[in-house]
């Protein structure tokens, strides 16, 4: 065993410890121990990735002195680290990103909590992707919402507050769910950990046992993580909660929290319920469902919607439908499109919503369409930043954007009776998507009228270096994703076959 | 058919019970306007779970898992995971209650309301007079 | 990167041009200097064109995934669209040097300007589908800057109507694109066609209904019915300069894609005489009556002209519909010729704008006392467009008429002629007007406000005349001396059908 496959496990401890250390630190002190620590674990997730793509195989790590079925173990694989990889950047960029914005929205003396929080959003995410336990996956999964709601209320403000417990109660409702489901597989199989648990689902396929509890299961655990990712039409906590978070919040929020979950269903349809099994059953049809009308709805809200932060948080919506269309396809083409899509749409939103903090910068803190006109020549990165995040979710060649829907398209004519619904939906919502999004662009570039109101003072802010470098660095990852998008999704196809 | 059905649900009468309380926990959690009373459903709805969990480590006739009296044969003892996992998931649910009754506070001191939809739309008023 | 490299100049050159035009803040100051770096760019352009059509060969630039690749190639119709689009480009260059000083924010413009042109050789150069469907959407998006010039609502207003029926289009036509990648391995384009029948079988509906839905779609930059409603609304609000490039150009990248798909990807074989064929024939024919009837019925000069290129480019999508060589010879020849007639007319029309402020064509009574040398140039292209011997306009019609003639295509045989002269005569009524009450006002016509305004005699600067009228000459040269271009165009039709 060497010494590299003890890293995922170092990645999740070095996280937690940070939060733990920075409960005593000064705010600035907590922040670049956060900021350490992110990149400490994302060479670290990298440092997995290399040693799984060389062995070409995942392995198991025992945590703890029992060994499976007993025990407590963590796997990692090619599509956990690239994973693990691609969170820890986005996470990264987007904490320096906010940096200045955290500095000024947040109490002094609450600085240190708000980078706690950040460590326990990491550590949770990373616990997450490497975790072959159920139990410990639902423990996470609390960490994280915890951790997601005291991002979303560090700032006092009303608005902030009415979200935060909304989405409590939402994620709780998904959670309930969720572990109805496991205690009921427990029961079921006797095992908490994945793998054992998946020979004795086989089993219980294989002979035809507990069929209704199967699908009550199988049902139960993809509405509850549904609903905590944020599928319509449980949706409804979306727009709130990533609206009015801070900049790092918003970007860690809508980029990385629900993808965590969503990666956690993909798990456990994988390592759990075989895929095949949820095929079988139809349980895919319906998440292709709700993934279509989410794709729709989320896209049509977004077009009437005057406030420029509601108005990206419901393209979220849209886009993680997409995310459920794909897994709901039922084959592994989809499987893998869903996948670059996870990480396309995290690289994206989380530019989409650092660069608009640059544009409502320099418009007087101002979120709506009036006042952001013109707001690309008072600040033309955040422009450029906005501009390009917008091309890529409309899907535009030569960005991220273009290959998640190429990879959608071409899965989608592997499957024969989804084939039209899905090309058809997904030119659809494409245009939806090119009509609110570009009508912003444009109106970020027109000029201003006369008969507009003059904007207050703030408007000569110049934003920080670190605003500016992480938009720098998140067009730089759409470019990569867009443009040498090959061995990536080679990891990701590589990845799921030996997710199982 | 039906008697068949009763038969196995008073049978499993610890496990029918939990499932209703979650039933009964979900729908509080959902429907209810009063925040307080959502946070008791959904206290209801974990309690129900680990209900259920705790049932299915029982067997009859067997102690607590503690080690009394050297006697270490595992025939003597009731399995001892789902105890464990009801003491995690106890914790867990502690942790989101203090939360969401810390919120629950913080917004009636703003609101004075305890009622969800009312708080959204003061909120919403809130923020559009800014 | 493995090929010939030359091939990349003529494509990234002008956009590196534009782009340090548009960043540099000395342009914004310094006139000089950006007419000069224009120029010196526009003419490098054309050099470095020529460079490349006579070298030839490809070069694969960029592996996106492991099936598709940018890649650029040089052909028979990389070479007539190239050499077309940078002669014409470096000419309104020359005319734009001495227009934009009428407008603001010059060095925007040209930035933008020049960036199309490497965006357009890009388009022109393209190996394969993906490549191609990378430029016509990069080419939307650079183009626009150039609609939306003036900033105005009613620019802006275009400027985004523009954006959503080439963004409609393009996905459109992205669905057949979907459908051919996964149906073939590799959509470099062959003459006549890359699917052959084992990877078809069992789609053919599917395989012509995506290639409808690309018709359609690419054909929205075309102007072709149904997705034409952007273009009499974005040609007139743009400056004349932008109008006539518009109008002349990006209107056959639309062409060009057309052509790419119908003739190098799917095969003409396979839409002979399925609806397709039929569907396309129909709607091209109907945008050929409708644009002439709207421009005839039309006061605002522009708006006119831009009506006339909807109708006009469908002679071109009317002539590939028919999928027989007379009407491919027809078609191309015509993409040549109209190109240069709508520029001259485009150019003309800004003329009169710039010096007497007139957009109606009712305010231009008298005008041959104004401006006659750039009246006659309008007249020669108008006459060319009408299709009176020997201008080019005749040559090509009377391709596209024979061709519609023998091509065996039931009633669009004699449909199709009929509705040619029919436009004709509209054509005619909306472009002859100007001319006759121009040079012969008639004996009521006092010209008051040309006397009041001195604009007797004012001709516009040599800057604006000079390219009017070297593309006036080129109307009518190249219907008395048309060899040259037809057999060009009879070379492409012999190696795709």
């Amino acid at each position: 065993m060497s010494f590299v496959q003890n890293f995922p496990f170092f990645s999740i401890i070095l996280a937690m410890f940070s939060g733990i250390i920075s409960s005593v630190l000064s705010g600035k002190k907590a922040r670049n121990l956060t900021l350490m620590m992110i990149a400490v674990t994302t060479a670290l997730s990298a440092g997995t990735l290399m040693f799984c793509l060389k062995t070409g195989e995942s392995y198991t790590y025992m945590m703890g002195h029992f060994p499976a079925p007993w025990g407590n173990e963590i796997r990692a694989g090619v599509l956990e680290g690239v994973t693990a990889v691609l969170f820890g950047i986005v996470m990264f960029l987007s904490v320096t990103g906010g940096l200045d914005h955290t500095a000024r929205d947040v109490e002094e003396s609450k600085q240190n909590l708000f980078y706690i929080m950040i460590d326990l959003m990491l550590s949770s995410l990373l616990a997450l992707i490497y975790t072959n336990d159920l139990f410990t996956a639902y423990v996470f999964v609390e960490i994280n919402t915890i951790a997601g709601c005291g991002l979303i209320m560090i700032r006092q403000k009303g608005r902030n507050l009415s979200a935060a417990i909304r989405y409590m109660v939402m994620s709780q409702l998904g959670s309930g769910l969720f572990l109805i489901g496991l205690t009921l597989l427990y029961d079921v199989t006797g095992h908490l950990l994945m793998s054992p648990a998946k020979e004795s689902v086989e089993l219980l396929v294989a002979t035809g046992r507990y069929r209704i509890p199967l699908l009550v299961i199988m049902a139960v655990i993809s509405v509850g993580l549904a609903i905590k990712s944020g599928l319509y039409p449980f949706h409804y906590w979306i727009p709130d909660t990533y609206g009015y978070a801070t900049p790092t919040g918003s970007a860690v929020l809508s980029g990385l929290v629900s993808k965590g979950y969503i990666f956690l269903l993909i798990k456990i349809f994988y390592r759990v319920l075989g895929y095949d099994n949820l095929v079988g059953t139809h349980m895919v049809n319906v998440l292709y469902l709700f993934g279509v009308c989410g794709m729709i709805m989320g896209s049509v809200h977004a077009i009437s919607e005057t406030d420029t932060r509601r108005m990206i948080a419901y393209s979220s919506v849209a886009q993680i439908g997409y995310i459920y269309m794909g897994i709901g396809l039922g084959t592994t083409a989809g499987m893998v499109a869903s996948v670059f899509h996870i990480f396309a749409h995290s690289a994206t939103k989380a530019l989409l919503f650092i660069s608009a903090v640059g544009l409502y910068e320099v418009s007087g803190d101002r979120k709506d369409f009036v006042s952001l006109r013109g707001a690309a020549f008072r600040n033309p990165l955040a422009g450029i930043g906005f501009s390009i995040g917008a091309l890529s979710m409309v899907g535009f060649p030569m960005l991220s954007g273009f290959i998640s829907k190429l990879l959608f398209a071409t899965s989608a004519l592997d499957s024969p009776e989804k084939m039209m619904p899905t090309l058809i939906v997904l030119a659809v919502s494409t245009l939806l998507n090119a009509v609110y999004f570009l009508r912003l662009v444009i109106t970020l570039y027109s000029r201003r009228r006369p008969e507009d109101k003059p904007l207050p003072k703030q408007t000569t802010v110049r934003s920080s270096w670190a605003l500016r470098l992480a938009i720098i660095c998140f067009i730089g990852l759409n470019l990569v994703l867009g443009m040498s998008s090959q061995p990536i999704v080679q990891a990701i196809t590589d990845g799921l076959a030996m997710f199982d | 058919m039906n008697i068949n059905l009763v038969q196995h649900l008073v049978l499993n009468i610890e496990e029918t019970v939990s499932i209703i309380l979650f039933g009964i926990g979900f729908t509080i959690l959902l429907l209810h306007r009063n925040l307080v009373k959502k946070i008791m459903g959904m206290n209801i709805m974990d309690t129900a779970t680990y209900l259920f969990l705790a049932v299915k480590g029982y067997i009859t006739g067997r102690g607590v898992p503690i080690v009394v009296d050297g006697i270490q044969d595992v025939e003597a003892y009731i399995n001892p995971v789902p105890s464990g996992l009801v003491l995690t998931g106890i914790v867990v649910s502690v942790s989101s209650t203090a939360l969401m009754l810390a919120l629950t506070v913080r917004l009636y001191e703003r609101y004075h309301s305890l009622d969800l939809d009312e708080i959204l739309i003061l909120a919403k008023e809130e923020e559009e007079q800014i | 990167m493995e090929g010939n490299v030359i091939l990349l100049l003529p494509v990234v050159c002008p956009i590196l041009a534009g782009v340090l035009v548009l960043a540099g803040k000395v342009f914004r100051k310094d006139r000089k200097s950006l007419m000069a770096v224009l120029l010196a760019v526009l003419l490098l352009e054309a050099g470095l064109t020529a460079w490349a059509l006579t070298s030839g060969g490809s070069i694969q630039v960029w592996r996106l995934t492991s099936q598709m690749n940018i890649s650029f190639h040089v052909d028979e119709i990389s070479r007539l669209f190239g050499a077309l689009t940078a002669a014409v480009w470096l000419l309104v260059g020359i005319y734009s040097v001495a227009y934009m000083s009428h407008e603001e924010e010059e060095h925007r413009f040209f930035g933008y300007y020049l960036i199309v042109v490497g965006v357009l050789m890009g388009l022109n150069f393209s190996a394969n589908l993906i490549t191609m469907y990378v430029f016509f959407e990069m080419m939307t998006l650079t183009s626009l800057p150039l609609v939306l010039h003036e900033r105005s609502r009613a620019a802006v207003m275009a400027g985004l109507k523009y954006l959503f029926y080439s963004v409609a289009g393009a996905f459109l036509a992205l669905f057949g694109i979907f459908f051919l990648a996964g149906v073939a391995e590799d959509l470099t384009f062959a003459a006549g066609g890359i699917l052959n029948d084992n990877m078809v079988a069992g789609k053919e509906g599917l395989l012509l209904a995506s290639t409808f839905c690309m018709i359609v779609g690419f054909g929205a930059k075309a102007g072709m019915f149904p997705l034409h409603g952007w273009l009499p609304t974005a040609h007139p609000v743009a400056p004349a300069c932008a109008s006539a490039v518009l109008s002349g150009l990006i209107t056959k990248a639309g062409v060009l894609a057309v052509i790419r798909v119908v003739y190098f990807i799917v095969g003409p074989d396979r839409l002979w005489g399925t609806w397709v064929q039929n569907g396309w024939i129909l709607l091209a024919l109907m945008t050929v009556f409708m644009g002439s009837m709207l421009a005839y019925k039309e006061p605002v000069l522009k708006k006119r002209l831009a009506y006339s290129t909807v109708s006009q480019v469908s002679y071109v999508m009317f002539g590939l519909s028919l999928l027989t060589p007379l009407g491919f010879v027809g078609a191309l020849s015509h993409v040549v010729f109209h190109s240069v007639i709508k520029h001259t007319l485009f150019l003309a029309a800004g003329v009169i704008i710039v010096t007497t402020g007139w957009t109606r064509v009712e305010q231009m009574r008298g005008l041959g006392r104004v401006m006659p040398l750039t009246l006659g140039c309008y007249t020669i292209a108008s006459l060319a467009l009408i299709g009176i011997p020997p201008a080019s306009g005749f040559v090509s019609k009377w391709y596209l008429a024979s061709g519609a003639l023998s091509s065996g295509t039931g009633i669009w045989s004699w449909v199709g002629p009929v509705v040619l002269l029919v436009s004709a005569l509209l054509t005619a009524g909306y472009l002859l007007p100007l001319t006759i009450q121009g040079y012969f006002p008639g004996h009521d016509f006092k010209g008051e406000e040309i006397e009041k305004r001195k604009l007797a005699g004012k001709e516009p600067s040599l800057w604006m005349l000079g390219p009017v009228g070297i593309l006036a000459a080129a109307a009518l040269l190249f219907g008395c001396f048309p060899d040259s271009i037809v057999a060009m165009a009879q070379s492409i039709a012999a190696m795709v059908l």
